[in-house]
């Protein structure tokens, strides 16, 4: 299952249903229900992508960067998760952060500059958006070796993209995770682009080729097909529950934005390609399954809309009444303990500020 | 109930300052949906839609198609239908330099650099957090800052005998002054010429019938100088009178000419083109004695000084090359000494490396003198005040301008020959002044 | 044998050896506790100083690891994110830079990032410094890159004693600490106080009182500075000596009080002068101490170069004659 590159697909372009001999039976359990809950997840997900980058352009962000294009991947992986499971992200997973059902009025504190952590990991048991690329897979690993120490049968996920594949420490978590056996799965979204360079400069083979050459079984998948995104996470988290260790998986999808609200894609990719992605689109495929099934109407796409239309006004609200942090906090949480050092600092600062007329620090 | 909101322009990409409006894509009177896209602009990075922060009905666009629009500044006026809630400025907080940001609220882009200091509250000090930890105990060391210590050792004061007022408990330039103050004071002073009519116990009155100046800067440095000077040169003043009626009529000659019409044009600046002129067949007058190098110094060069009255007391600035100056440029180099001598700006450069002075005192009033050499130098040379006297001229009795040379030179570089044919050649020119044509 | 505990005779025991009880007896204390390294199972590490204890406390508390710095301090994080107390051992000074990003950008901003929810109670132990005639990458001080990065501490041991304790200490605290070693006092021998745990770890120690200038050091230059105050000595001249023994935080009060009594300091450091721990020290205490020094600050320590060949060492490291040097010209300044 996981010693080729053939592409995992569950869901056609069209919407069709597909068979797959060894991924299928992970989603026997998957029936219309769950699949229109699914749709409702990939809209509201979108929905939250497009209100953050409006309310950037509306200047309530400094930043924001998109998921337009990789709701599938998002959602199906991170609805394959147990709640003991630990999520460890990049930047770019506000979709898994969603389903881990993080609050939407802290998920864009980060973005406004406000603080450098939007919530606390240990309550959804995800981490909060990472800016150094490839870090985070190696804390999953060490993080997946403690739950084996522990003897549990959690596991971890670490989501990175191509362009992190090219880092040092991806590679070192690989090896580790191999070495140690770690429960661990590496969840690559391939979206083709690293801000404006193409895969192909950061691999000549398969990025699931490079996850077995460290000796951790790699599957490729359709990342814009959320069925066979779910099977596949499903299939690998079991292997790191049964003690298997490390699975690589490489979900091909597409950023269909820009790399951050302050990219230009025109400057560096065709309309056409865009275009090509565009007709692979994950909720347009899903949409038209329901619709063969006969599963859709007005009532239902009424509520699906409401539901987004809720979360969204949720995120913006969040960010809007944002509590501003105050002056002193400057000198909170550096350390655990107390350190002279901060403490002379913290005093002294406290002393300048009060000199002044009309503050309130 | 309507609230009128304004949009102001954000930072689109992280330290933009600008953007150029593209399209309208609404135009006053529409009503809006929230994230409604309502224009279009270009940015350094991207071609950017902008969605409404509000919902309502546009009531003023700010800006025109093609043009520049700066970040912060107004856009859209949107009027809102019910009361917003929210607030699309959340309160920023009370931070220094508020009000000197551009009032965007993320991607705040540059802030402004503060043009002035913020008000310190009444009653704080003028500093927080001091440098130097204020102790309550001494150890048995003196303290001191190193300036302190560095001037203490130069005048080989023992820190540890000054009583310390600094702050620190350390001893200041203060105690250090004081110091030096009452050890002088405690000497006898050597001549009190009251001593013999004034018992020591009337040294009550005498306080109020003395002056007691402390003896520092200028005055100090120039009594020294003359010190060094009267005791170490053996000096010879000679003297000559002349009658300086041709110099003075060509002066006014001069002065009439375009030549000089911008300058001032004085008996000194003639007087020191005489003695400039005189130096150059008597080098003697123009050298030093340097004891340590066991040479005399025959100097090539003329760095004229001219005693000056300056508010801070008696220097000596000089005309560095006067040998090189023409007689213009002679007057107007006395000039702007003397000048910057009475504003007390004459500076260290000035009052060094002089070879020869002039001193007038005719401007006093006073006639001749006995000039004390400046030291280092070989000669001085005293002009005396013009009077109008009889004296002979062409085998009668006139009324003449008539002025005294006064000159003391160093016996040990200058023999009596040399003084005087210098002397008497600087005299010959003031008399005949038009002989500097030959001599020139 | 006495049950005595006050006519007990201390142990005595090389450093490297001391580092190895203090290693065991956290082991012991916490069964959180794992060691990671290269070659620290089966071998013991390369310097052994932990030799022995994989084969009492199992390759999952003492764990060989991938040849791979990043992936020892990265895997480290997610190990202390689940509740573990990891220590990781880098092998050579040299040789800690590849781990140099996940030390500065996570172990060391994790706490401060998320507003104290995820704790950082990682221990990097780091054998330093040089006198031991070793190859390239083996005899550096790269101390102040840690030092000067908020979020971390970091401390050194100077003695059997200290290292001890201070190992100990580092490992129990919540925030991870840059343990540093002076590999070339490894087999050193001192006795272990009883009472060493009463220091705090992140206090300076006086170690022999003087009046007429205040030595101060920290690692492998504490011997050369209490071998330079004896030699001082006999020449009539008394040097209070100072073990710094926590570079971050800084103990300047320590070093303030003693500055006041004598008016004098000279820091020595292997690591170079320029932008060296001294000059931390130096600012601090000059304004600390502006009214009662005497002379500048002194510092002595490497050159502006890279740590040169072995042949070569003896003129890079502050030796007596150096810092003995520098103590002179605080009294001709």
């Amino acid at each position: 299952m996981f010693d080729n590159d053939e592409l995992v697909q569950l869901v056609t372009e069209t919407g069709q249903r597909l068979n797959h001999p060894e991924f299928s039976g992970y989603i026997d359990d998957i029936g219309i229900d769950a699949v229109r809950a699914l749709y409702e997840d990939l809209v509201v997900v979108r929905r939250i992508d497009s209100e953050a980058t409006a309310l950037q352009r509306q200047g309530e962000l400094g930043l924001w960067a998109p998921l337009l294009g990789q709701e599938a991947a998002q959602v199906g992986s991170a609805r394959a998760l147990h709640s003991e499971d630990f999520v460890f992200a990049s930047y770019r997973e506000h979709g898994v952060a969603y389903c881990r059902n993080v609050d939407p009025t802290h998920m864009l504190r980060f973005w406004r500059g406000s603080t450098h952590s939007g919530w606390n990991p240990y309550e959804y048991r995800m981490t909060t958006p990472a800016i150094i690329v490839g870090a985070q897979a190696l804390h999953a690993t060490g993080y997946a070796m403690g739950m084996q120490f522990d003897g549990t049968d959690g596991a971890t996920i670490t989501y990175f993209g191509d362009g992190a594949t090219s880092q040092g420490d991806i590679s070192e978590a690989f090896g580790f995770a191999a070495s140690f056996n770690a429960p661990v799965v590496f969840f690559c979204q391939n979206n083709q682009w690293a801000i404006s360079e193409p895969v192909s400069v950061q691999s000549r083979v398969s990025i699931a080729t490079r996850g077995r050459g460290f000796g951790v079984p790699s599957v490729r998948v359709d990342g814009n097909d959320v069925l066979a995104v779910i099977a596949v996470t499903r299939a690998a988290l079991a292997r790191a529950r049964e003690g298997s260790g490390p699975t690589l998986i490489e979900a091909v999808t597409y950023r269909m934005g820009p790399h951050t609200t302050s990219d230009d894609p025109t400057r560096y990719r065709s309309a056409a390609l865009d275009e090509e992605w565009r007709l692979k689109d994950p909720l347009d495929r899903i949409r038209a399954l329901l619709e063969s099934a006969d599963a859709i109407d007005d009532s239902y796409l009424a509520a699906v809309q409401q539901k987004a239309d809720d979360t969204a006004a949720a995120l913006r609200r969040g960010c809007l009444e944002t509590v501003e942090p105050k002056p002193m906090s400057l000198f909170d949480n550096v350390y655990a303990e107390s350190h002279s050092l901060i403490d002379d600092e913290r005093r002294q600062f406290a002393e300048y500020l009060d000199s002044f007329e009309g503050t309130d620090a | 109930m309507h609230t009128v909101k304004t949009f102001l322009l954000p930072d689109l990409g992280e330290g933009l300052t600008d953007a150029e409006l593209l399209t309208w894509m609404v135009e006053i009177g529409d009503t809006v949906a929230l994230n409604q896209i309502i224009a279009e602009v270009e940015t350094a990075k991207a071609s950017v839609e902008l969605p409404s922060p509000y919902a309502g009905t546009v009531v003023a666009l700010h800006a025109r198609e093609g043009t520049t629009v700066n970040v912060g500044s107004r856009f859209i006026d949107i009027s809102v239908e019910s009361p917003d809630k929210i607030d699309s400025s959340p309160p920023t907080p009370d931070l220094p330099h508020t009000a000197d940001r551009t009032p965007v609220l993320v991607g705040y882009g540059v802030a402004e650099e503060s043009t002035s200091r913020r008000r310190r509250k009444v009653g704080t000090g003028t500093v927080t957090a001091p440098l130097v930890d204020r102790q309550k105990e001494f150890p048995g060391r003196p303290l001191a800052s190193p300036p302190v210590r560095f001037v203490a050792k130069e005048y080989g004061i023992d820190l540890a005998q000054v009583n310390a007022t600094g702050i620190h408990g350390d001893v200041t330039r203060d105690d250090l002054e004081r110091h030096r103050n009452t050890a002088s004071a405690e000497r006898p002073t050597p001549n009190s010429r009251e001593s013999i009519s004034q018992a020591p116990s009337a040294s009550i009155s005498a306080a109020r019938e003395e002056e007691r100046i402390p003896i520092k800067g200028v005055r100090k440095h120039t009594a020294a100088a003359m010190v060094r000077s009267a005791f170490t040169a053996p000096h010879v003043t000679e003297f000559v009178t002349v009658d300086i009626t041709p110099t003075l009529e060509l002066l006014a000659r001069l002065r009439e000419t375009k030549h000089f019409s911008d300058v001032r044009l004085t008996p000194l600046a003639l007087v020191a083109k005489a003695l400039l002129v005189a130096l150059r067949t008597n080098p003697s007058l123009n050298s030093h004695w340097d004891e340590d190098a066991n040479e005399i110094v025959v100097k090539r060069f003329v760095n004229l000084g001219i005693a000056a009255a300056t508010p801070r007391g008696l220097m000596v600035p000089n005309i560095k090359n006067a040998h090189t100056l023409a007689l213009r440029d002679l007057a107007l180099a006395l000039s702007d000494l003397t000048t910057t001598a009475k504003e007390g700006k004459t500076g260290p450069l000035d009052l060094s490396e002089g070879t020869i002075t002039i001193t007038n005192i005719g401007v006093f009033g006073v006639d001749s003198g006995t000039p004390i050499l400046n030291p280092g130098e070989a000669a001085i040379l005293c002009f005396g005040s013009i009077r109008r006297q009889p004296w002979e001229h062409q085998g009668e009795i006139a009324l003449r301008s008539v002025t005294t040379l006064s000159l003391s030179f160093d016996h040990r570089l200058v023999d009596g020959e040399q003084g005087s044919t210098f002397l008497s050649a600087i005299a010959h020119i003031l008399s005949d002044p038009l002989s500097l044509i030959a001599l020139s | 044998m006495s049950t005595d505990q006050s006519t007990t005779t201390p142990t005595i025991l090389p450093l490297g050896k001391a580092l190895n009880a203090g290693l065991r007896r956290a082991l012991e204390n916490d069964p959180k506790v794992v060691l990671m390294g290269e070659d620290i199972g089966k071998l013991g590490g390369v310097f052994r100083i932990t030799d022995g204890l994989q084969k009492d406390f199992g390759p999952i508390r003492v764990i060989d690891t991938p040849l791979a710095e990043s992936g020892i301090i990265g895997t480290a994080v997610g190990l202390a994110m689940r509740g573990y107390r990891p220590v990781c051992e880098i092998q050579f000074d040299g040789f800690i830079y590849p781990g140099f990003d996940q030390i500065v950008s996570q172990v060391a901003k994790l706490h401060y990032r998320t507003s104290g929810n995820v704790k950082m109670p990682i221990t990097i132990r780091v054998p330093y410094g040089g006198g031991i005639g070793a190859i390239e990458h083996h005899s550096e001080s790269p101390e102040g890159y840690f030092a000067a990065t908020a979020g971390l501490r970091v401390v050194t041991c100077s003695n059997a004693s200290d290292a001890h304790s201070m190992i100990q200490q580092a490992i129990a605290s919540d925030d991870p600490v840059l343990f540093f070693e002076p590999k070339r006092r490894y087999w050193e021998k001192g006795p272990i106080a009883s009472d060493a745990a009463s220091t705090p770890l992140h206090k300076a120690r006086v170690l022999t009182r003087g009046s007429d200038a205040t030595l101060l050091a920290y690692g492998p230059l504490v011997m050369t500075a209490l071998q330079s105050a004896k030699v001082a000595a006999d020449e009539g001249r008394s040097i209070e000596v100072i073990d710094l023994r926590s570079i971050s935080p800084l103990d300047i009060d320590t070093v303030a009080e003693s500055v006041r009594r004598t008016g004098r300091l000279i820091i020595a450091h292997e690591a170079p002068v320029f932008l060296g721990i001294g000059a931390e020290i130096a600012a601090r205490i000059n304004e600390r101490c502006f009214y009662h020094l005497e002379a500048p600050v002194a510092r002595v320590g490497g050159f502006t170069i890279p740590y040169p060949p072995a042949k070569l060492e003896e003129y890079f490291l502050p030796d007596v004659d150096r810092i003995l040097d520098a103590v002179d010209r605080t009294f001709t300044a």
